[in-house]
């Protein structure tokens, strides 16, 4: 079950700090790069919700979260619906279209988990890429914001759309801990522990994974959405496998299964991309090594390795002293 | 149908030259997962650098030069990967394997371009396979009969080596069961050295045939790599059999469906391949029962 320690309060207070600090003062540059690092973190907690208490390694988040951002702006552009509805269905069909796999999936396992998810990733972009109405190659323009303006609040401009972005995110990370923390997380990592043993003790697994793998198909139709409201074009590139690929890079880089270790390999990986494409075209060529050192150094991300060597420790030091503490006062 | 039979040859041979090509690729990476149970995303750079290599070497000496060397250029690279990286990765869960050959792509795709460039390259076919055959009252280009005899040819040779002969018993053996076979006295290391490097010379065979009907281009590895996936996936990891029915069932349907249903025709095989694996989780015809 999903624990938060000192040290994961720590990390959480100083990137919440971070993120402000960034808002406020950032100017338009730096805002969008806040923005895309937010939305970025919103999908690699959904795919971290299944990877890392599920071990159903995912490679169509990338395309759920296109597919999010697709219906919005199908359901804005050409159908005319008003955004607050349009993003509730968007994301209602990610989630039904990720509850779906996550059933048809729920048999494979491993190596055959990725592949089927990246099939039907695959089979999305296709579609997409080939169905005149989303505007093929060129992509769809013209993708207008939520309204806030009856709280005072204009969407348009990029403080505030960062803040908003901020704030949905917060949300959906305490749902992401609601969620893990349920009955219905719980019998998740077991069945990720041991799939028989939870089969002997009466739990339906295939319901337990779709319903999880909906879930964070929802999460990631939100991001999706967000992601189409911020950059207000979109194109078939977003449902790429290499988007969910570099999400599970994201993923790993920062932290397995520790939720937190994501947000702030998401923060390291758009800052690192931005710094290094501004040196250099071969910033894949960087990444790629990163990602081979943290895999084969076999520690759990950055944040995983800091975990290990301070979590404890500081826990430890933290227990020490209120029962030092209460020593003192009881002899009091 | 307004096509007559003439067009239908022509698809049908069509079909046959993508589905050796993809054959190529997918018995290398399905037999090391077979046998190592090793994933390897990089199999597709390896095929981008095979073009390469023989683009290069093609300019040097030739075409027949680059379609010989390249392979062994390629199992070159190979040895080094191996030794360097997947020695490693052996023990290691399928998540990290996906992870670190994934961040492999990443690193020959840029060195690609480093070494090369970002323009595409071109290579002239041969003299001697340039040209048109008479073929089934069709005329069909010589270089892609070519295709289809060398993917022919080297199914049989490889039916032929893991069927009949000592070192495949010992191939199927370590697929089977390698604790089993290690016991029995095979050097299951050895083996996995062996196929690693035949496979990825596979690999560089099939980039350096690729290369004239193709541009090389640094992302020819991404886009063939999901076709070889869907390949062994259908097929069932680990078996020739499964290889080679797997690239024909992508080659035909991609090919007739294109012809077909143009609107579906990207969405059916990964419908398919879907259908699979709701039926036949490990595919079609997996190495093991």
């Amino acid at each position: 079950m999903f624990r938060h320690n000192t040290l994961r309060y720590v990390a959480l207070i100083l990137l919440a700090a971070g993120a402000l600090f960034q808002a406020f003062t950032a100017e338009y540059f730096g805002l969008e790069i806040l923005t895309e690092i937010l939305i970025l973190a919103m999908l690699v907690l959904a795919l971290d919700i299944v990877a890392g208490f599920g071990g159903m390694v995912s490679l169509c988040h990338g395309a759920l979260m296109g597919g999010g951002a697709y219906a919005y702006a199908i359901f804005t552009t050409k159908a005319g619906i008003a955004p607050p509805v349009a993003m509730a269905g968007a994301i209602a069909l990610t989630g039904a279209a990720a509850w779906v796999i996550g059933a048809i999936g729920s048999r494979s396992h491993g190596i055959y988990f990725i592949m089927a998810t990246l099939a039907f990733g695959q089979m999305a972009y296709s579609y997409v890429f080939e169905t005149p109405i989303f505007g093929g190659d060129d992509g769809l323009g013209g993708i207008s914001r939520l309204d806030l303006s009856f709280i005072g609040v204009d969407l348009n401009d990029s403080r505030s759309f960062a803040l908003f972005c901020l704030a949905v995110l917060g949300t959906v990370y305490g749902t992401s801990v609601v969620i893990l923390r349920s009955g219905l997380g719980r019998s998740l990592t077991g069945v990720m522990h041991n799939e028989q043993r939870m089969r002997a003790l009466g739990l339906t697994v295939w319901r337990v994974k779709a319903d999880v793998f909906g879930l964070s198909g929802m999460i990631a139709g939100l991001a999706g959405a967000l992601a189409a409201q911020h950059i207000m074009y979109i194109s078939p590139g977003l449902l790429s496998w290499t988007v969910s690929g570099e999400a599970l890079v994201v993923v790993i880089l920062g932290g397995l299964g520790t939720l937190v270790g994501p947000l702030i390999g998401a923060a390291a990986f758009v800052v690192l991309k931005h710094e290094l494409s501004s040196v250099t075209t071969y910033w894949h060529l960087v990444v790629g090594v990163i990602l081979i050192a943290v895999v084969m150094s076999r520690a759990n991300g950055i944040f995983g390795w800091i975990e290990a060597r301070w979590g404890d420790r500081l826990d430890r030091r933290l227990a020490d002293a209120t029962r030092k503490t209460e020593e003192v006062l009881t002899d009091a | 149908m307004a096509h007559d039979l003439g067009f239908w040859t022509l698809q049908a041979l069509n079909a046959l030259q993508l589905s050796m090509l993809l054959f190529l690729l997918s018995i290398g990476l399905t037999v090391i997962f077979g046998l190592m149970h090793f994933v390897n995303l990089a199999h597709g750079s390896l095929y981008a650098l095979g073009a390469y290599f023989a683009a290069s070497l093609a300019a040097v000496g030739g075409y027949w030069m680059g379609l010989f060397l390249a392979p062994v250029a390629v199992a070159g690279v190979g040895i080094l990967l191996y030794s360097g990286l997947i020695k490693r990765m052996r023990k290691s869960g399928p998540m990290a394997q996906v992870l670190v050959t994934f961040g492999l792509i990443f690193v020959l795709l840029d060195l690609t371009r480093i070494f090369w460039g970002d323009l595409a390259l071109a290579i002239e076919v041969p003299a001697l396979l340039d040209g048109r055959l008479a073929f089934l009252g069709v005329e069909y280009p010589t270089y892609r009969v070519f295709i289809i005899a060398l993917g022919l040819a080297i199914f049989g040779a490889l039916a032929f080596v893991l069927g009949r002969t000592q070192i495949g018993a010992m191939i199927r053996a370590g697929v089977d069961n390698d604790a089993m076979a290690a016991c029995l006295g095979i050097n299951v290391e050895r083996l996995f050295f062996i196929v690693f490097c035949v496979g990825c010379a596979l690999a560089g065979l099939a980039g350096a045939v690729a290369a004239p009907l193709l541009s090389v281009t640094p992302d020819m590895g991404l886009q063939i790599l999901i076709p070889t996936l869907i390949v062994i996936v259908i097929g069932g990891l680990g078996s020739l059999k499964g290889a080679i029915a797997g690239s024909l069932i992508y080659g035909f349907v991609q090919t007739f469906g294109a012809v077909l249903a143009p609107q579906l025709a990207s969405v059916l095989i990964y419908a398919l391949l879907a259908a699979v694996l709701v039926i036949k989780p490990v595919g079609l015809f997996p190495a093991k029962g």
